[in-house]
């Protein structure tokens, strides 16, 4: 896949870089600020863009803004913004949107995670990091939650991070099938339709999540 | 003008050193003039009776002795207070003249008239009374001069008042060495004194002439004193104007009786009048000081007065208790002295009050009323009554001076400020006056009012020094409150400067130490991956390093969240909804996205996370709320638990530090923690900082 990142840190943003091409992806352009970012954008049409939320020049939410201007131009490109903090609010509005990841930048570092996450971004999927569905459910949701099971608890986590159900079956060393039934089950208890549809799956979930968590 | 005359009434509640010499010192000299006028008027008067008819009618008497003891009363009055002004002398040297011309006249009549050849030196008095007359003129003529300040209205004046004494000297000469005879009835009586010859005769048009220049030049030095004079001074020469008209009015009234030779009854009533304008003109001149408080004379008179009637009274008690004592006992004995002057001394000090107290009501009421207030004013102060700021409307109302302004000085600030504390400095234009107060020698502030006039000079300064407790007290309370504003103002800053350098810190750790960690993973992954093969057993431990580099950056993740939520960069709303998601108990959160100052927001962040700590720490509640809102003005804060209740803000506990984390930005902290019924905190902290 082609993957255009933009990062102020060159350390940083050179290390992305041979993460995604020492994994065989392209890397047609890496920008140090969210200014050129869009056209860039335009001009390379990549699978994937990889943004820092913080950037130059007020290091608030430059990259945040960038990501919503080229999900708004492109719908079909995947956006995965790097966060060094976890904000469920924000992270779950941007999620929701489709095609988008909200990654720790620790995240990185678990290469074979990382790039599936990115890989399931590019494809239209999407990534919340693992620290922040684990804050969604935590605190006051955990008590909300105490009818799962702990194996099912683990499975909405997993459903949260956007993982698909085989990925989830991968990662928990379980059958499809007993996933699948997990995930019915998880869904029938919190009250969300669920359909075959892995993205209005998460939608789902990550509504309900959210929904619980600021309940409070 | 205005500041010229001030240095009139700079009697001064401190008297100067020198004049406090000079008062100590026995004032014999006053004393003594006023004893030899007094003698020689009651010489003149007795000689006078003894003349029998060739003596003057009682009434031009009676005229004489008045305008003799006026004169000597208010000179030797100014003469005691103000030692260095000629007003005083030049007064007392007046009635000295009356008073010799009143004796020499008498003596005349007895010695030459009545009983021939009795007295001695019968033509020595015939020749002071007839001869001596343009030296009261002069003496008058000097008083018109230097009134009321006692100089001269400007040096200009120097040399035409030499000429007017040069000619006054020369008219003088050519009087008493006239050959011609004395007048009318001393006709026949010697001259004693040789007679100038007849060629000198050309002095007399140009002596006349240099002499009624003099009067002249008094008048014009009056008319343009009073042309720049106002106010008080203005007045006083109004009245100095009214009697000093009489002059010239006299003066040709005698020449003309001179020049038509009128009879001896005629001459007799203008003499009358003579004496009438020459103790006119020391009597308008005491109603101008008595009434205006020129010289200060009035503390001479009050003084006088009360120690005159107690001398009275206090020799009336022992003179009653005496004869009381005396006629019971049928016999005096020691005893009875020794009680009635023990009764007259226990007397005095109460006697003296009242008297004082009398005079003062009598004679200077506005003084009298305004320290009676102050007095008042002060025990209120004491009993607690009232506070000492509330000097400055009284200081306003007893001097009847709504613009009056009390100023407290500050020694540390070096700065006036007004009751607020807050600096004040005069406004260009501002024409009031500046007195300063004084406690101890040491400047407590000033008193900042209008000009002051009649009687209130002196009034003000006592008033003012009466009410010197209470602006000091004033004044501490002052410095106090800014002291506490100022403290105030910088813990604000500390805490605000505090919030900033947690953001940068904040920054610090995300932008630079997290960053930097995570690309030093990121290049042990690129050379895990150089390796080629994961069976490595670099590649076990590159694994097993960025492993701890994971575990490192959560460390770092949390501590800087411990400093400062970034979500606090999106709002105090979404920084609580966070702050409620990390909570190990549910938390319910009530804000609206309406911003705030940005230190505020943190402010109210971190008392909301204080009290959550609380909440789950030591309240064993089972949910939480917290709710940020603004009303009227004020971000309110609150957070409330379903918890024990019973806290209590002790030394050392977290309620503690919230309080002053509240305060430290001008809030209140309420907190509400009965046992079993839950706790709930409010903080109320002001907007606008």
């Amino acid at each position: 896949m082609r993957v255009v990142i933009a990062e102020d840190q060159a350390l940083l943003r050179e290390g992305l870089r041979s993460l995604f091409e020492d994994a065989g992806h392209e890397v047609p352009a890496a920008l140090e600020s969210a200014e050129r970012l869009l056209a860039t954008v335009r001009g390379h049409r990549p699978d994937l863009v990889v943004v820092d939320i913080r950037m130059p020049p007020t290091f608030t939410d430059e990259g945040a803004r960038a990501a919503r201007q080229i999900k708004d131009a492109h719908p079909e490109m995947g956006v995965l913004v790097l966060s060094q903090h976890i904000e469920t609010q924000y992270a779950v509005d941007l999620v929701s949107l489709g095609g988008f990841g909200y990654l720790l930048k620790g995240r990185v570092l678990r290469v074979a995670d990382f790039l599936e996450a990115a890989q399931r971004v590019a494809n239209g999927g999407s990534a919340l990091d693992p620290r922040v569905v684990a804050t969604l459910v935590s605190g006051g949701a955990r008590h909300r939650l105490g009818q799962l099971s702990e194996r099912e608890r683990e499975v909405l986590e997993l459903m949260a991070e956007g993982l698909t159900n085989s990925a989830i079956a991968t990662r928990l060393f379980l059958s499809e099938r007993t996933v699948e039934a997990h995930v019915r089950n998880v869904m029938t208890k919190l009250d969300v339709a669920h359909g075959e549809d892995a993205h209005r799956r998460v939608l789902a979930v990550l509504a309900h999540l959210r929904a619980m968590h600021t309940q409070y | 003008m205005r500041a010229q005359y001030q240095h009139l009434f700079a009697l001064p509640w401190h008297p100067a050193p020198c004049e406090h010499r000079s008062m100590r010192r026995a004032p014999l000299l006053p004393w003594m003039l006023v004893a030899v006028a007094a003698g020689l008027m009651l010489a003149g008067a007795v000689l006078n009776a003894l003349a029998g008819a060739h003596g003057e009618p009682w009434w031009q008497s009676a005229l004489w002795v008045v305008a003799t003891l006026a004169s000597a009363g208010v000179g030797g009055l100014i003469a005691l207070r103000r030692r260095g002004h000629p007003i005083g002398w030049l007064l007392l040297v007046n009635a000295l003249l009356l008073a010799s011309a009143g004796a020499a006249e008498g003596y005349a009549q007895y010695a030459v008239l009545e009983q021939p050849g009795a007295l001695p030196g019968a033509q020595w008095a015939v020749l002071w009374d007839q001869s001596g007359w343009p030296l009261m003129f002069g003496v008058l003529t000097a008083i018109v001069f230097v009134f009321p300040d006692g100089r001269l209205p400007s040096p200009r004046y120097r040399r035409v008042a030499r000429i007017a004494a040069f000619a006054l000297a020369v008219f003088l000469v050519l009087s008493f060495l006239d050959p011609e005879p004395l007048e009318a009835p001393f006709e026949h009586v010697d001259r004693p004194l040789p007679s100038l010859p007849a060629a000198f005769a050309f002095l007399w048009p140009l002596a006349l002439l240099g002499f009624l220049s003099g009067l002249v030049a008094a008048a014009a030095s009056a008319r343009s004193r009073f042309r720049r004079a106002a106010g008080i001074e203005r007045l006083q020469l109004k009245w100095l104007a009214l009697t000093a008209a009489l002059v010239p009015v006299t003066l040709l009234i005698c020449f003309a009786s001179a020049l038509l030779a009128a009879g001896v009854e005629e001459r007799s009533a203008f003499s009358a009048l003579f004496v009438f304008m020459l103790g006119a003109i020391p009597a308008s001149i005491g109603v101008a000081v008595l009434r205006y408080r020129l010289y200060d004379i009035d503390r001479v008179i009050n003084r006088t007065l009360v120690y005159g009637a107690l001398t009275l009274l206090l020799a009336a008690t022992y003179a009653a208790t005496t004869l009381v004592l005396a006629t019971a006992l049928g016999e005096r004995s020691a005893w009875v002295t020794a009680s009635a002057t023990l009764l007259a001394a226990a007397a005095f000090r109460p006697l003296r009050g009242r008297l004082q107290d009398a005079v003062d009501r009598r004679f200077s009421r506005a003084r009298h009323d305004g320290l009676r207030r102050i007095r008042e004013f002060l025990e209120e102060l004491r009993a607690g009554l009232i506070a000492p700021e509330a000097a400055e409307p009284l200081l306003r109302d007893v001097l009847s001076d709504p613009a009056l302004e009390l100023r407290f000085w500050l020694p540390e600030s070096e700065i006036y400020v007004d009751g607020h504390g807050h600096r004040v400095s005069d406004r260009p234009g501002d024409e009031r006056v500046h007195t300063p107060v004084l406690r101890a020698g040491a400047p407590l502030g000033m008193v900042v009012h209008h000009a002051v006039d009649e009687e209130r000079p002196r009034v003000l300064r006592e008033v003012v020094e009466a009410a010197g407790l209470a602006i000091e007290i004033a004044r501490l309370r002052v410095e106090l409150r800014r002291q506490l504003e100022e403290v105030r103002a910088s813990r604000a800053r500390i805490v605000s400067a505090g919030y900033e350098e947690r953001r940068r810190i904040e920054r610090d750790l995300h932008d630079g130490a997290q960053q930097r960690m995570v690309s030093i993973g990121l290049a042990l992954r690129h050379a895990q991956h150089e390796l080629g093969s994961s069976k490595h057993p670099a590649s076990r431990i590159i694994d097993a390093t960025v492993d701890e580099i994971d575990v490192a950056l959560e460390e770092l993740r949390e501590l800087a969240r411990g400093v400062r939520p970034s979500q606090l960069d999106h709002g105090l709303a979404a920084a609580l909804r966070e702050l409620a998601a990390r909570a190990s108990l549910p938390v319910e959160v009530k804000a609206d996205g309406v911003r705030f100052p940005l230190d505020l927001e943190a402010a109210a962040y971190f008392i909301a996370t204080e009290g959550l700590t609380n909440a789950v720490k030591h309240a064993q509640a089972s949910c939480v709320r917290l709710c940020a809102e603004r009303v009227d003005g004020k971000l309110m804060v609150s957070v409330s638990d379903d918890g024990i209740g019973g806290a209590t803000a002790v030394d050392g506990s977290g309620l503690r530090g919230l309080s002053d984390r509240v305060q430290a930005h001008g809030g209140t902290l309420q907190v509400d923690s009965v046992r079993g019924h839950g706790t709930t905190l409010v903080a109320e902290l002001p907007c606008a900082s």
